[in-house]
């Protein structure tokens, strides 16, 4: 089993998460919140990683945004090196890739919010960042969990980004995913059903939580 | 109070019609012989395979992979004819799984050698590092070097023998990128995200890569020979068309254009 894989995916996930979650609760509450039709573009963006194929932004992160164009050097001068083949590019990867996992359950969380309590609460002078942090965030804490779990077990299983700009180095940028590529096509078939089982384990049990954890107090809520 | 209704068209339905009619459409006529190629034939090929057509009339679909990733390919099923592989063992180990043959060969349990394959060091031009040579492995300013995966592919494998033979893989791994296969590997280096890389000389003498960078050509003596061979996938449809190919590219006029390609001739 590559332990060192394991971690290394769990923590880019969690990191992920952690930024995906800061990120997505001021753009759904923009979404939901914001009265110029504009935004629809801006809903647009955040859903496009849903169907882009994740080799388009492999292909972005490595040339786009690699050494030979301005903005490569720019984030070379900022961190020391390339996207390409760092930890930190795959979680900038995976933060694009695994947005509308944490924006679209959050925009439907806040949006199903009582509008007459967010009326309420203007007309008693609340401002917006007060709106979303003591109305739509505690009133939508369980589409905080979905956006958290599906954006964590989205990334576990995040590919295609990883094997265009990885460079497969142990402890940076072989992921489990990755290593089971490499066990499949390396014939370490027994190896690779270990990491597959793992893989598997690790996205039943999170879904299987999520789910139980809308029964509680007698019944299912959305 | 009146309403309008407004029409809504039963969108699911005309998109599963859509479906179901584009499933229906016929993609080609007559099958073409699929080819199974290492990725260090991807500069190669093509232009053979059209002369091969022009003279033949067969036509041919060409998918390029690591050799690994297509023997795996085939042993699941994949429907290849032919596999032109960058080593021996890959298909060898295909003809011993009763999956692959060299029938009509004068050995028919070893792989038909094709063509011997050269490992070289290319380098972008106007890096702050020096111009590609052993001395350039062993500049600690060498922060990113491309290979292709030694497991995958028997230029990746070629490339860690050459670096242990200079006694420099210990201390260079760290700082090695793995591609796929040798076309990544040679891509990380083009597009710069890698400082250089050790890649196979059919990818370097492209005019694309000669034009953006150098190559060294590693010494023979560091690393044994990448010796290609090329099996008939026992389950082809298509033998007498697959022999053609095979006999086409052992052909001497072919195997002078494969020097000029990078490649060293079988004969």
């Amino acid at each position: 089993m590559d332990w060192q894989a394991l971690a290394l995916t769990l923590k880019l996930a969690a990191i992920t998460t952690a930024i995906l979650l800061a990120i997505a609760v001021p753009l759904a509450a923009l979404v939901v919140l914001g009265r110029n039709r504009w935004l629809a573009l801006l809903e647009a963006f955040t859903a496009l990683a849903l169907v882009l194929p994740p080799t388009v932004l492999g292909f972005f992160l490595l040339v786009l945004l690699g050494p030979r164009t301005a903005v490569g050097r720019a984030i070379i001068a900022v961190i020391g090196h390339p996207l390409a083949f760092s930890f930190s590019g795959l979680v900038v990867g995976s933060v694009i890739y695994s947005l509308p996992f944490a924006v679209q359950p959050l925009v439907a969380g806040f949006a199903a919010v009582e509008p007459a309590l967010v009326d309420a609460a203007r007309l008693l002078g609340a401002g917006s960042m007060r709106i979303v942090l003591t109305l739509l965030v505690p009133l939508a804490q369980r589409s905080l969990l979905t956006a958290g779990v599906l954006s964590f077990l989205h990334t576990v299983g995040e590919f295609g980004v990883v094997l265009m700009m990885g460079g497969d180095i142990p402890g940076a940028t072989r992921t489990l995913s990755i290593a089971l590529f490499d066990q499949v096509e390396g014939f370490h078939y027994a190896a690779a059903d270990r990491t597959a089982a793992i893989l598997l384990g690790i996205s039943v049990v999170a879904l299987t939580a999520l789910y139980a954890s809308g029964w509680s107090r007698g019944g299912r809520r959305a | 109070m009146w309403t309008q209704r407004r029409w809504s068209p039963p969108i699911g339905v005309l998109i599963a019609a859509a479906a179901i009619a584009a499933s229906g459409l016929p993609i080609r006529g007559q099958t073409p012989l699929r080819v199974a190629a290492a990725a260090d034939l991807g500069p190669v090929l093509p232009p053979i395979l059209e002369q091969f057509q022009a003279a033949t009339g067969i036509s041919t679909e060409v998918t390029y992979k690591s050799s690994a990733v297509l023997t795996t390919q085939i042993q699941n099923g994949a429907p290849f004819d032919v596999f032109f592989s960058a080593d021996m063992g890959f298909p060898k180990r295909l003809i011993d799984a009763g999956l692959a043959d060299a029938a009509g060969s004068a050995d028919s349990t070893t792989a038909i050698l094709y063509a011997k394959g050269t490992l070289v060091l290319w380098e972008r031009k106007g890096t702050q590092l020096p111009a590609p040579s052993l001395d350039l492995l062993r500049r600690p300013a060498l922060k990113r070097l491309a290979i292709a995966d030694p497991e995958r592919a028997p230029y990746g494998r070629a490339a860690v023998a050459a670096l242990t033979s200079l006694h420099l893989y210990d201390e260079l791994k760290p700082r090695i990128v793995t591609g796929e296969n040798i076309a990544q590997a040679a891509q990380f280096a083009y597009s710069g995200n890698a400082d250089a890389g050790l890649i196979s000389m059919t990818s370097a003498v492209t005019p694309q890569m000669q034009s953006a960078g150098e190559y060294f050509v590693i010494p023979r003596d560091l690393y044994p020979p990448i010796e290609q061979g090329v099996v008939i996938v026992s389950s082809t449809k298509q033998r007498d068309a697959a022999h053609k190919l095979i006999d086409y590219i052992l052909s001497a006029p072919v195997q002078a254009e494969l020097a000029k390609s990078g490649l060293t001739p079988a004969k």
